[in-house]
């Protein structure tokens, strides 16, 4: 009965509190918006298989809570994440304001590798919108994160985001310039024979590695 | 008489009456005979005579002579001659007849004279007659002649007419015979046309009109032909009216219902209509089925070219996908339902019609009518239960057929509450406990809840290893049921107060009941008014669209003020934590201790027994799967925290405690995989889970942060307040698990919940055994005389040392304060430890004075006095743990040698070294005295072991 994968990484959503970071992730398992949300406590999780570049990879999401008082609970949640989610509001400013203290926290607890996209939610309030697209997308070039504004109301861009997100991990895997084996790296492999395979791989390469 | 009759007419006749005589023999005469009496006229004349002596001679005429016309005259006057012959005699009788025939044939003559003119002129008459008499005959013979001729003619036409009348009338008989033949031919296409008007009863009727005037005209020849057509327009009849009658299984019809019923009854069949109706539904049930499930199947296979028509409606189930299946199963249910309301419906109809039925037929036709009523009754109450039977086989089919694992909890739950109410529905219609059904209900909530654990022990697993043991920081006055997973508890509290029985709230209270046939009885279908229902009973308010990551609505708001008041005192500091407490005392009270992981555990537990009330059938089942959830979180804080603890010191951890780690190890955690050594077998692995590895962020090993003393904390206090809420749930749970199975809760609350606290030693003493340096004071106190000859008042620099130890713990004990908040239990577990490890260190000091005088043990009395009383300011615990320990060795030392006996032992709790030590530093005892006192010692020794 369990799911064969031949992926699991490690996904941390981060962002300002009511920047929509449940919300985004609900849409992404459930396929639908949650309606009466309320702030998230400490943690919550949910998982996802989804099928990038012809790998399945199962996503662990770790969605943290946004205010400030849990953040001595969230942080141990950083470690050896291998992707994250940095979540603004595009209709206020403040959660924008934020994103370069979340980025700073998320480069020095999580892995410096770790792959991070930034997400402009609230896509739908073009209206109230405060923070513009172009302002945003500077913003991720200036600090190498890809960037995508998405509705967890509509479910805009939802599914992309994560997908988008688990292809560049997948594509720094193939390249070599991350390695699953590595601990902390928030990989792991799922299928016990590609693991083996991996294995053998890395053992003829590297003979001296011992483990 | 007829003699004297005669004479005296021929008296008369002779006696000159002249009038003539008609007498019909005289009529008769004929001229011939008259001319024949020449004779006497002969005679008459012979001798004429005067008229006297004639009427003398004719007077002498005897009388014999008159008396008979045969009479024999000469036989006569024979007789009358005597014997003796008188020749004379003769001659005159002779003479006198003679004379007799003279004077009769002249009298005779004389008439004859008399009357011949009359005669003449009747012979005339006569002639005339005569002639007459020959026209008559000839008129009569032309007559009869004509009339003959007349009836000749007449006759034959009239009879020739009257035949022609007849075959007219009779042809004009046949004609109208013909005419309704042809009637009856044509009758056919009326009765077709009534057939489509759906008026069965009419055809009926006119049908059997028709073969009854048929049957009239049986003699017909074609008539035969018709019969045998009308027949088959019958039979066509009876066809058409089973059709009718089988689309009442879909969609039941008081009008169309009635009409049919009406026939039947037309064609005395109602018994057969019954019988053919059950048929009718148990097709019904599985060509619906067959026919929705078909359809969802052939829709998702797409274009394949796979032919699902012949497959098995067992075998379709098979190919049911999971996203259609709830679609199909609601579709399946509703159409089943309307069936089984059809089914309902004509049950009611037959109660309200039958009776008025009976009623209205009388006499002989009522116990026919009564007998049939009883038959259809008693056919429909059967029919009930198998009709049902078919309903669940088919449901149950269909659920079986899918694996329902992989189903979204709400989505289970939803197809869980349809086949709830299928149930529900069954027990209205029937009675029927459903077992059909609710076993297929518990398989499948068993596969799909064993499954639905697996992923949750999986994720409970990774929570606890990506856990940092920090405190989540929650309200004051938090509690498991403000939990959103644990509102429809409040419900459940809410229900059972009002109504004081205490019957959980589920969908099988009484007054839902029975109220689906009435209901829905003409719209709507229970199984689409779903999500409505489910908001009106707020069973699962918040299941619906509720998720791991819906939080509860009550904390927010609170955590704002309670805690940050209680807690930080300020509101946006965390990073850098200012935090600071009550001076004097590090601990906290009644601060719920709460982790992520915990917080989710509940989450689960909450969830979980969610699914108790709507899986009773295995209700006990996710008791223990949710005892799992709290054993493994248990056993994973002892492995992380407790573990290395008990390895050096065997006394934390106690027996019944050990006992349930024992259990939870074997049954629970999966042996980590040898490396080399083949996986293990899956279905070994699948129940159990293999044991987590802490996450690396936790350290346990810096002393500055008094070897993760906060993160401990959390994980043991976190383990006991689950403990606590637990302990609120029982009464819940209690209700939720079947009777018989309480047993296992009280084990599972006896031998988890209870042994939370027990879990405090493992984890905190392995903080205060390493936190105060022990050794380092031993080593002072060995460097101590014990053997002075003064009595001492100072004690000596160990004590402070301790002391000094002591309250750097206590100031590292405050900063751990300052991160989390210190329970008061754990405060005094910590420093009861403290104490309890110097005091063990006191008497090992102590053991380990070679020599010792009166003012050594006087000394350690003040040093252990000086100990005490700096205590006290210190820590805040009374009584002093294992104070008696350290006092007692040392007055021991006073005791004279019996009672020392007696004292060593009673005195188990000291090894055997501190009692030999004791036993050689005494010295008011005499070698051999000492020398028996360790023999005992020793033997003792022999006997602990």
């Amino acid at each position: 009965m369990s799911e064969t994968y031949d992926f699991l990484f490690k996904f941390l959503v981060i962002g300002s509190a009511g920047a929509g970071k449940s919300c985004i992730l609900h849409q992404f398992i459930e396929s639908k918006f949650k309606q009466d949300s309320s702030h998230t406590i400490g943690v919550e999780f949910g998982s996802k298989v989804v099928s990038v570049g012809g790998k399945s990879v199962k996503l662990q999401i770790w969605d943290t809570a946004g205010q400030e008082r849990f953040r001595s609970v969230t942080r141990s949640y950083y470690r050896g994440a291998a992707g994250a989610l940095l979540v603004y509001d595009i209709t206020s400013r403040e959660t924008y304001n934020a994103l370069t203290n979340w980025l700073t926290d998320a480069r020095t607890l999580a892995s410096p590798n770790i792959v991070i996209i930034l997400v402009g939610n609230k896509k739908d309030l073009e209206a109230e919108r405060e923070v513009t697209f172009m302002e945003a997308s500077r913003f991720a070039q200036e600090n190498e994160l890809m960037f995508l504004e998405t509705s967890a109301l509509t479910g805009e861009n939802v599914e992309e985001t994560f997908l988008k997100c688990a292809r560049q991990i997948l594509t720094k895997i193939e390249s070599g310039e991350l390695d699953p084996e590595r601990m902390g790296s928030g990989i792991q492999y799922g299928d016990a024979s590609l693991r083996r395979l991996q294995r053998q791989q890395q053992t003829t390469k590297r003979p001296d590695c011992g483990c | 008489m007829a003699a004297s009759e005669i004479k005296r007419k021929f008296r008369n006749l002779l006696g000159g009456k002249q009038e003539p005589v008609q007498s019909p023999i005289e009529e008769n005469f004929s001229h011939e005979q008259f001319s024949r009496e020449a004779a006497v006229t002969k005679a008459k004349n012979q001798r004429p005579r005067n008229p006297h002596e004639e009427q003398e001679i004719f007077e002498a005429i005897e009388e014999a002579y008159y008396n008979n016309e045969s009479f024999d005259t000469s036989e006569f006057e024979l007789k009358k001659v005597p014997e003796v012959l008188d020749l004379e005699k003769i001659e005159d009788d002779g003479t006198t007849l003679r004379q007799q025939l003279q004077v009769v044939s002249k009298k005779v003559s004389e008439l004859v004279l008399q009357n011949h003119p009359a005669y003449a002129a009747e012979l005339q008459r006569v002639m005339e007659l005569q002639k007459a008499l020959q026209l008559a005959s000839i008129i009569c013979a032309n007559g009869r002649r004509q009339l003959t001729i007349a009836r000749e003619s007449f006759t034959a036409a009239s009879l020739g007419l009257l035949a022609n009348y007849k075959k007219r009338q009779q042809l004009v008989g046949l004609l109208k015979s013909l005419r309704t033949i042809k009637t009856l031919q044509r009758t056919d296409l009326r009765l077709k046309e009534m057939m489509e008007e759906e008026d069965y009863c009419g055809a009926i009727q006119l049908c059997l009109e028709c073969q009854k005037a048929a049957s009239i005209f049986r003699h017909y020849k074609c008539i035969s032909e018709l019969n045998s057509k009308l027949q088959d327009t019958f039979e066509m009849i009876e066809e058409q009216l089973d059709v009718a009658l089988s689309k009442t299984c879909l969609n039941f019809d008081v009008d169309h219902y009635e009409k049919v019923q009406t026939a039947y009854r037309l064609l005395g069949k109602t018994q057969t209509a019954m019988d053919q109706l059950h048929m009718h539904f148990t097709s019904a049930i599985h060509n619906t089925a067959f026919q929705i499930v078909l359809g969802y199947v052939e829709l998702c296979s797409g274009t394949g070219s796979t032919n699902f028509q012949k497959r098995q409606y067992s075998d379709l189930c098979m190919h049911i996908s999971i996203e259609s299946f709830t679609p199909c199963l609601i579709d399946l249910c509703k159409a089943l339902w309307g069936v089984m309301k059809s089914y309902y419906r004509t049950m009611a109809w037959h109660d309200i019609h039958d009776e008025e039925a009976v009623a209205d037929t009388e006499g002989s036709g009522n116990i026919e009518a009564t007998f049939n009523r009883c038959y259809i009754k008693q056919k429909l109450e059967h029919g009930l239960v198998r009709i049902w039977q078919d309903v669940q086989q088919k449901v149950k089919t269909y659920i079986l057929g899918t694996d329902l694992s992989e189903f979204k909890l709400e989505g289970f739950i939803q197809v869980l509450d349809l086949v709830n109410r299928m149930i529900e529905i069954g027990e209205e219609f029937c009675k029927s406990k459903s077992e059909g059904l609710q076993d297929s209900l518990k398989q499948q909530s068993l596969n799909y809840f064993r499954n639905h654990h697996r992923a949750r022990m999986d994720e409970l697993r990774m929570f606890l290893e990506n856990e940092g043991w920090e405190l989540c920081p929650v309200k004051s006055s938090f509690q498991i049921m403000q939990l959103m997973e644990f509102r429809f508890m409040r419900n459940l509290v809410h229900s059972s107060q009002a109504s004081d029985k205490g019957v959980q709230l589920n969908s099988s209270s009484p007054s839902h009941h029975s109220k689906y046939f009435e209901r829905y009885a003409t719209e709507g279908n229970p199984f689409e008014t779903q999500q409505e229902e489910e908001e009106n009973e707020d069973v699962w308010a918040g299941t619906g669209n509720e998720d791991d990551s819906d939080s509860d609505s009550d904390i927010p708001d609170v955590l704002k003020q309670d805690f940050i008041d209680e807690i930080t005192g300020e509101t946006h500091s965390n990073r850098q934590p200012k935090r600071k407490y009550s001076r004097t005392r590090s601990y906290q009270k009644n601060v719920p201790i709460v982790t992520n992981t915990s917080l989710n555990v509940f989450r689960v537990i909450g969830k979980y027994m969610q699914m108790m009330t709507v899986l009773k059938p295995i209700a006990f089942d996710v008791m223990t799967c949710m005892a799992q959830l709290l054993d493994y979180y248990l056993y994973t804080v002892y492995i992380f925290f407790g573990a290395e603890s008990s390895i050096t010191e065997e006394k934390t951890v106690n027996n019944r405690l050990w006992v349930t780690l024992q259990r939870i190890q074997e049954n629970m955690i999966a042996e980590s995989p040898v490396p080399g050594a083949p996986p293990l077998e899956v279905e070994d692995r699948r129940d159990k889970v293999s044991q987590p590895h802490i996450s690396p962020i936790v350290n346990l090993i810096s002393s500055d942060k008094l070897y993760g003393l906060a993160e401990r904390i959390v994980a043991a206090e976190s383990l006991v307040f689950l403990g606590e809420q637990l302990e609120l749930l029982e009464p819940h749970l209690e209700i939720l698990i079947p009777p018989n199975r309480k047993a296992f809760l009280q084990q599972f609350y006896s031998q988890t919940v209870k042994m939370a606290t027990e879990l405090r030693k493992p984890v905190y003493w392995s903080v205060t055994g390493q936190s105060v340096d022990y050794d380092n004071v031993l080593q002072h106190m060995n460097t101590v005389r014990w053997d002075v000859k003064d009595i001492m008042s100072q004690h000596n620099s160990y004590v402070d040392h301790l002391l000094m130890s002591f309250q750097n713990f206590g100031v590292r004990l405050s900063e751990v304060g300052r991160r989390v908040p210190i329970p008061k239990a754990v405060y005094d577990t910590l420093w009861e430890h403290c104490v309890r490890l110097a005091n063990r260190t006191f008497v090992d000091g102590y053991a380990n004075a070679k020599k010792c005088s009166n003012e050594g043990r006087a000394l350690m009395q003040l040093d252990f006095q000086q100990f005490l009383s700096k205590l006290e300011k210190l820590v805040d615990i009374k009584p002093i743990p294992e104070r008696e320990y350290v006092e007692m060795y040392i007055k021991a030392y006073y005791l004279p040698e019996s009672q020392l006996e007696l004292w060593l032992q009673d005195h188990k709790e000291y090894s055997n070294k501190h009692l030999l030590a004791l036993i050689n530093t005494v010295d008011h005892i005499n070698k051999k005295g000492r020398q028996r006192l360790i023999g005992l010692v020793e033997e003792l020794e022999r006997y602990r072991r």
